[in-house]
């Protein structure tokens, strides 16, 4: 081939591919940019195209949490009993019933961070920043750290998840991938947690995806929950975080302290008939009893026609 | 010419092509709905596992948790009547654009035509147009407004040309949409398109942000992000950021995302009038 049809050709397939970049964003696992960049040479300009298709979105910064949705759930704490809109089964609803808020006074709760799937939902600024490799350039890890958590890590050199029987931690183990500029993250090996702050349990089976869409200066996290032990079906929650360049996280050292005098080994817990719907946050907001008591059905606008044509009764007060 | 230089002339070439669909430049536009990088049509129905109390059910009059309202608008919400709303023929009042995401229900989204997103509503039977074409100033209105700290590329390149008015205020006012793109490479590599929908409302009649009366103005604006995921268990999910800006009742921007559940037909689809109770 001589040298102007190959210069012809070395254009025609530039040409189609940045059209192509253009007009679709990279659907799923267009994850880093190209390997081979050589500076000043004739792909150059190609491969400015394709980094700019394929190299994702800077989250890094301060995100500081803006509660106008559950405020009242997410500041102060959720109703006891509140089980509202969410898809637990039996056995959650049971855990839920023996819990016993003091719980967290014990030793081991009390510096307990909340994991990877609530933390979004806590009341918590959030402090998001990348890993570079220094030869190649590229993003190998994202981390995302709150005023009291763990460092998150969410990897993005395509490393698969390690065996079941590998330790399950509060921030679990995280990979990333873009689609288009939204991150999506799949997380396994969570330790037990929870969905709400008032005992509704999330096992240690469970997965976890999210997705990371920054518009402007608006961060929008969707974590969708999939637990075979307590929910039926996935449980998905979207939470807003604002840039704050003048946010800092200070450090957050937390002491062990005995908090309550209690017997050695005692643990605090309700029995499930302990339990009253009947006297508590349902009957004061007059919202009927089968309803706070959650389960799949009380999450789709269909459940409305179950619900009293009169007001909820209660204000949440400034807490 | 260089062999770099014919590469890049032909990418030039080709790239202005793609462009112009928002760019109008030197070509005849290619639609919005050509150029879609997600597929935001068929019904979708909420899945209300926030603000249970505040959504599903009237509030009390009174409980404003988690609204940024100001002193005025604290006032103005104290007086809600809904028997003088039913009235005034008002009952659509917590339907309108800034709220209608949080309510209940399904949505029916179709291409009006090539350049309109429409969305119609069971609850409360509402629709939403989302015009495509050139920015209108609420677009830079609404940059402003939440530019203060924003280090993220504007949306799009271009300078507002304006936008006449459409019209008198009403319940779902006039919205301007346009794909979110970023910024490319060096030597001005042409911008791309991220795979979400941004849409800035104006000429809004004033509503109610929550059923109980909670205010938002006739000069509010409101921007909304539209996403669709698609999932591996074969879940797709429509997430929708919903930004108010209205200085009038509100101490800061008001943030709420909420998601749908992509549905294979019209399965309980029951469109239903305006309530105000």
């Amino acid at each position: 081939m001589d040298r102007a049809r190959r210069v012809g050709c070395i254009a025609a397939a530039a040409a189609l591919a940045a059209t192509h970049a253009i007009r679709f964003a990279p659907p799923a696992s267009a994850a880093q940019p190209p390997q081979s960049v050589q500076s000043g040479s004739l792909v150059e300009v190609a491969n400015d195209a394709m980094r700019a298709a394929t190299a994702g979105v800077d989250f890094t910064g301060e995100w500081a949490p803006r509660f106008h949705e559950d405020q009242p759930e997410r500041v102060p704490g959720p109703e006891l009993g509140d089980y509202l809109g969410i898809p637990i089964n039996a056995s959650a609803r049971m855990r839920a019933e023996t819990w016993e808020a003091s719980i967290q006074t014990l030793w081991e709760w009390q510096c307990r961070p909340h994991s990877a799937d609530y933390i979004w939902r806590g009341p918590s600024p959030v402090r998001i920043w990348k890993e570079v490799d220094p030869v190649s350039r590229q993003v190998t890890a994202w981390h995302a750290e709150w005023l009291r958590s763990i460092d998150r890590q969410i990897y993005m050199d395509g490393r698969q998840h390690p065996s079941e029987s590998a330790p399950h931690t509060w921030a679990g183990f995280s990979t990333g991938r873009w689609e288009g500029d939204m991150l999506t993250i799949t997380t396994t090996h969570l330790k037990e947690g929870y969905v709400r702050r008032n005992g509704l349990p999330r096992s240690d089976q469970a997965t976890l995806t999210e997705h990371w869409m920054l518009h402007d200066d608006v961060l929008t996290v969707a974590t969708i929950v999939h637990d075979p032990a307590y929910l039926t079906e996935p449980f998905i929650r979207t939470t807003d975080y604002e840039l704050d360049l003048h946010q800092h996280n200070p450090p957050y050292p937390c002491e062990v302290v005995e908090e309550v005098d209690r017997p050695k080994g005692a643990v605090p817990h309700k029995l499930p008939s302990e339990t009253n719907f009947e006297t508590g946050f349902a009957k004061r907001c007059g919202i009927p009893v089968e309803a706070a008591k959650g389960g799949a059905d009380t999450m789709y606008p269909d459940y409305r026609a179950k619900l009293p044509g009169t007001p909820a009764t209660c204000v949440a007060a400034p807490r | 010419m260089s062999t770099r230089d014919v590469i890049a002339l032909g990418l030039a070439g080709v790239l202005s092509v793609s462009l112009a669909a928002q760019r109008g430049a030197q070509q005849p536009p290619a639609s919005a709905r050509t150029i879609a990088p997600r597929d935001l049509t068929g019904y979708w129905v909420s899945i209300v596992t926030e603000d249970w109390r505040w959504r599903m059910m009237t509030p009390a009059k009174g409980d404003y948790a988690s609204v940024p309202l100001n002193a005025e608008g604290t006032r103005v919400a104290d007086t809600w009547d809904p028997g003088k709303d039913e009235a005034a023929g008002e009952q659509c009042r917590s339907f309108a654009a800034p709220a209608i995401m949080r309510v209940p229900g399904r949505l029916h989204i179709t291409w009006q035509d090539d350049n309109t997103l429409r969305i119609d509503t069971d609850a409360g039977s509402q629709t939403r147009l989302l015009r495509f074409g050139p920015p209108s100033p609420a677009m830079n209105d609404s940059a402003r407004a939440s530019a203060s700290q924003s280090r993220s590329e504007p949306s799009h390149g271009e300078p507002s040309r304006g936008e006449p008015s459409r019209g008198e205020p009403s319940w779902q006012g006039n919205s301007t949409a346009l794909w979110e793109t970023r910024g490319g490479g060096r030597r001005g590599a042409p911008p791309i398109l991220t795979g979400s929908l941004k849409a800035v409302t104006t000429g809004l009649r004033p509503g109610y942000l929550r059923k109980n009366g909670v205010p938002y103005s006739a000069n509010a604006i409101l921007t909304e992000y539209y996403t669709v995921t698609h999932e591996d268990d074969g879940d797709s999910w429509l997430i929708i950021t919903t930004v108010v800006h209205d200085p009038q009742y509100l101490t800061g921007r008001f943030f709420t995302s909420s998601h749908f559940k992509k549905q294979p037909d019209a399965a309980g689809w029951k469109p239903t009038p305006c309530t105000a109770r």
